[in-house]
Parts: structure tokens; sequence; C-alpha cells
């Protein structure tokens, strides 16, 4: 069986300007998969290619091998997609909206309905015109969390949510995880997709610049060191990367062996030593703004 | 999957739909009571006091739609439509600027919304993030046509129905003043008081072409378009200067030619109703003698299945802009 997201050199030009450029990645089933990259970066705009909502210039986007924009009915069949810019039918309640979306989907509401507002801390009879958008928010994610579907795509999803919210939504995603099924969603917020994610994709400037595991990455080090006065030439260790090196002070990114490391350290003039995990910080400003 | 859009946008429509329906039932209600005044009293005694002098009705309808009255001889529907006949007089609320401004304006203002207006809302986004294919969501709208327009069409004949009930029988009623006391001698033809409700049934489906005509190519523009307000600007300047040409191309000769490019020159109803006529020629073209005819309530009917094709065409491949 192929994988449950397949992307081929996806790509969306407006004229001369390119939004998405040759995106190729794929997702498999029970797998948390975190999009990232600054306001313009093409985030946005591979959701939506995903969703069928844009034509490609060139390439193409599958999920369960449907067509994502010819075949775009059976796609989205197994997607349940949280909108980064949420516009809901005001003339609504929450529950008429959710029963009104499980009607189009073609299903049942949910008996959990309840159960999972609840949690949410959602009023469903509150028409939607005086709610509040992060309560607004709360009613979109339970109409994306309520079908089960094999992939669920979410834009932006913390948006507006309070930080009890935040949790209890990363919680759900766990859940749909441990469920089996995936999610693909894109966030400014890197603690979250650290949280969470299995692997993250960097984007610039439209292009998926960085594909990184996060498993790969919890076993990475930060390591600061300050000397009395200038150390050594560093050793030739793999994994080893600089990130700076101002005066005394060094920065370094180290995914190998500590003890080799530590060994080379214990023979310079060192004055302070900070071991920190090696985040998505410094892979995110490798590609994006200031190295920490 | 259909019917569930549809029902849901029955539903949003519904308060609008009952108003506007009600509004037409009622304006064919109040316009049944100018026909009872027109008929009962300022028919008889200008007609009365014509007849007297040694003039006809003829006449007096000359001197009063000469000039600047022309456009009021236009509007009320050429000059075949007879003011001493209640069947006449009737069928001018058919083609009133006001029943035809309630219709474009439901037309205009429903299909704008339909793909413009829930982009710019940003709930289309909502909508086509479900398994629902684009067409289906303008089969939808189509669905909402065929259910909505035959509706209001039957207001304004429910209207007609309830007005005639209401003042029939009319009763013609002279000044009490003895000095007029000589048109009461005159001699009276009751069949042009007769109102008869079934023959109006006949104009509902030259309404019904109108709406979805106006709708189909407005559909059109709004499946093209982002923001409502710019589709329905556009919609609005296009009813209205069809409904111009088609009214100065009444009055004046050198414009009539442009009259069969409008949407109005195929609305007739009461062609339909007077006549049972249904046909329209392209004599326009031909100075005056007769062309080709064509029936008018498939040249509308036509017009908004051209416009919701070329609707389907764009909305299926055009990309959805995300909501500002």
């Amino acid at each position: 069986m192929g994988p449950l997201l397949r992307t081929e050199n996806l790509t969306k030009s407006y004229g001369s300007f390119c939004a998405l450029d040759n995106l190729t990645l794929s997702l498999e089933p029970g797998e948390v998969f975190g999009l990232l990259g600054p306001n313009g970066s093409g985030k946005t705009t591979a959701l939506r290619l995903l969703m069928g909502f844009l034509r490609p210039t060139s390439g193409g986007a599958w999920i369960k091998e449907h067509d994502c924009w010819h075949d775009g009915v059976r796609a989205r069949q197994h997607v349940a997609y949280l909108p980064g810019e949420l516009r809901l039918y005001e003339n609504m309640s929450g529950r008429q909206l959710i029963a009104f979306l499980c009607d189009v989907r073609g299903q049942t509401l949910a008996e959990n309905l309840d159960d999972l507002a609840g949690r949410f801390d959602i009023d469903l009879e509150l028409p939607i015109a005086q709610m509040s958008s992060g309560m607004k928010r709360k009613v979109a994610l339970l109409q994306v969390l309520i079908p089960h579907t094999p992939l669920v795509i979410m834009d932006e999803p913390t948006n507006t949510l309070d930080p009890n919210m935040r949790d209890e939504l990363l919680q759900q995603v766990r859940q749909a995880r441990r469920r089996g099924q995936a999610v693909l969603f894109s966030s400014h917020v890197l603690t979250e997709v650290e949280q969470v994610c299995d692997r993250v994709g960097i984007l610039q400037r439209g292009k998926l610049v960085h594909v990184q595991t996060m498993s790969s990455l919890r076993e990475g080090r930060l390591v600061r060191a300050h000397f009395n006065h200038p150390a050594d030439r560093l050793p030739p260790l793999p994994g080893l990367r600089v990130l700076s090196h101002v005066d005394n002070e060094l920065t370094m990114e180290y995914l190998g062996d500590l003890p080799p490391l530590l060994h080379w350290l214990a023979d310079q003039p060192l004055r302070e030593l900070r071991l920190e995990p090696l985040g998505l910080t410094s892979i995110y400003h490798r590609y994006h703004g200031v190295q920490p | 999957m259909t019917w569930v859009l549809v029902r849901k946008l029955l539903r949003d429509i519904r308060v609008p739909l009952l108003v506007v329906a009600l509004l037409l039932t009622a304006f064919l209600c109040l316009w049944a009571k100018v026909t009872e005044r027109v008929l009962g009293e300022l028919a008889p005694f200008f007609n009365g006091v014509a007849a007297l002098g040694g003039f006809g009705q003829r006449d007096i309808e000359h001197i009063v739609f000469n000039g600047p009255g022309k456009i009021m001889r236009t509007v009320i529907g050429g000059d075949n439509i007879r003011t001493d006949r209640a069947m006449d007089m009737i069928s001018i609320a058919y083609v009133h600027p006001l029943v035809q401004t309630i219709f474009c304006i439901w037309a205009v203002g429903r299909a704008s919304g339909a793909i413009a207006g829930e982009i710019d809302r940003g709930t289309m986004e909502l909508l086509l993030s479900q398994p629902l294919a684009r067409t289906r969501v303008l089969l939808a709208h189509l669905w909402v046509d065929v259910l909505s327009i035959p509706l209001l069409c039957l207001s304004v004949w429910v209207g007609t129905c309830v007005g005639a009930w209401l003042i029939t029988p009319i009763e013609v009623r002279f000044p009490e003043d003895p000095r007029f006391a000589l048109l009461r001698t005159l001699p009276m033809d009751p069949s042009k008081l007769e109102i008869h409700p079934l023959r109006f049934l006949t104009a509902i489906p030259v309404m019904a072409g109108l709406i979805f005509a106006v709708s189909g190519f407005t559909m059109a523009l709004s499946a093209a378009g982002r923001f409502r307000w710019r589709v329905l600007g556009l919609a609005v300047f296009l009813v209205l200067l069809q409904f111009l040409v088609n009214l100065i191309g009444q009055m004046w000769e050198f414009a009539s030619p442009l009259r069969p490019l409008t949407i109005f020159y195929y609305y007739q109803p009461q062609q339909a109703i007077l006549n049972n006529h249904w046909l329209v020629d392209f004599s326009v073209w031909n100075g005056g003698k007769p062309l080709v005819e064509v029936p008018m309530v498939l040249v509308l009917f036509t017009i908004g299945a051209v416009g919701y094709l070329a609707a389907w065409i764009t909305f299926v491949r055009r990309d959805l802009p995300a909501p500002l």
C-alpha cells in the first residue's frame, strides 16, 4: 500500500511569482507532520493545493492515490480540514453547523460530540454569530476531529486558542495518531510542533528546504561553550556543526555520541558549558533568521 | 448530498423569499384596487365626456400619452393595452417596473451571493473542504432556483386572484353632480369589466423565464468573481442597461434594433395573458416586416441555462482564493 499522502513536484505559480516550488513529500498513516515557515513561505498554498482549492501549475498531489485536483471529491473523503482563516455559517448554531457538515459528508452525528464539546468547553446551542473567535475555532476543530478521517489537515490550528485549549488540541492530535490517523499541520509555534510532530518540513520562499525527523532531533544537542582564551581547533567529529564562533564563545549542534566531544572539551580552557536538547529552533533559524 | 445543500440554502433564503412573495402578492392586490378606481370611476368619466364631445377613447389616450407621456405608454405595455379593460389593466402589473425590479433584485441578489458571496464570506472554503463536488454546489443553486422562482411567480398570480376577488364585480360610479347625469345614459360594455384570473396563469412561465435568465447570467458573473458587491454592482449595471435600452428602443425608432439584445425584449407576459401569444419576432431588425419568430419563454430559459453553463465551466476550473 502506498503512502496516505503523496506530492510530487507540486508547484503553484501566479505569473512570475512561485508560491510553491516543486514540493515533494509523503505522509504515512499514523504520522504527524508539521509544516514550518514564516508568512509567505508557501505553507497555506501547499495545504490549499492538497484540498483541491487551487489548481497546481505543475506536479501533483494524491491522497490515497486520488488526485487532489482531478479527483478531489474522493481525495477529500479521507480528509478533514481546518482552514487558517476561519469563516463559519453565522446563521447556525454550533450543533447545526456540525450536523450540516456531517450530512454533507454522509455521516451521522457522532455520539461523542457532546463529550468532545465538553472537553473543549463549547456551548453547541449558541448561535455562531454570538461566539468569540476562539469559540468559533473550537467549533471548527470539533468538525475536524469528529469524522475520524484517515488524514487531518490543519492550517495554524492553535491560532486564537488559549493555552489550555492549545494543550487539549495537541492532546487530540496525539490521540488521532494513536487511532492511526495522519495529521498534517502548519504552524509558527515551534514548541507545539516539537511536542507532537514525528517529522517537520521547513519551507523557505515556496521551497521545502529541510525535512527533519523529530526522533533524530531529540538525540541531538545544542552545545554552548565559553572559553577563557581561544580553544584548539575542533576535532572532526561526525554530526558536529558549528553554528557560531564569536570571540571565545562557541555554539555547536551535535548529533553524535557525547564522550568524544566531552573529552575534547575537557582539554580546553573551559569557563562555562551548557548542553541543551537540540530543539527545532536551531534548525528553523538555520533557514529563517538568527542563529541561537 | 445535493439535497443537504439545497435544504440548507432554502433555509437561508426562507425569510427573504417569504417577504418578497408577500410583497408581490400585496402589490398585485393594490394594483387591483387601482384597476377598480380606474375602471369604476376614471375611465367611464373621461370616456363619457369624450363620447359626448364626439371623441373616442383613443383620442384621449393620444393626448395623454403623447410627447413625454409616451414613456407611460411604453411602461404599461405599448399601444395595444386598453386602459378601459379590466384584463388589460390588471396585466399592466405584470410589466410594472416595480414588479420587474423585485424580480431582478431577487435574482441578482441571490445569484451574486451564491458563489462570489460564499467566497467573499470565506464559507465556500468550509463547504468545499468536505467531499463535495463544485458541480454539486452549482446544482444545488439550480435546484433552489427551480423551487423558489415558481413560488415568486405564483405569489404574483395569487395576488391577482385575491385582488380580483376583492374588486369584482366592478361597479361603475359617476359623479353625483347633476351636470354629469347625461353620462349615465351612455352605453357600457360590461365584458370590459370582467376579470378571468386563470388566464393570468399563462404569465407564470414568462415571469419565471425572466427571473431565471437574470439569475443565470448573474451566476456566471458570480462564479468568476471574488467579491459579492463587485458582482452585484456589475449585474445591476447590466440589468439596468438592458432595461433602459429596451425602454428607449420602444420610444425611439433609432434604438429599436438594440431591443432584441436585451432580456426584457423577451419578457412580454401581456401577450401571453391577453392574446395567448408566445412568440416574439425580430421585425425591428427588418424595418418592421416580420422576420423569424421565436418562443419568448424558450429564449429566456436558454439565457438562464447558458448562464449556468458558463458558471459551471468557470467554477470547476478556477482557483478558490483564500478569504481576506
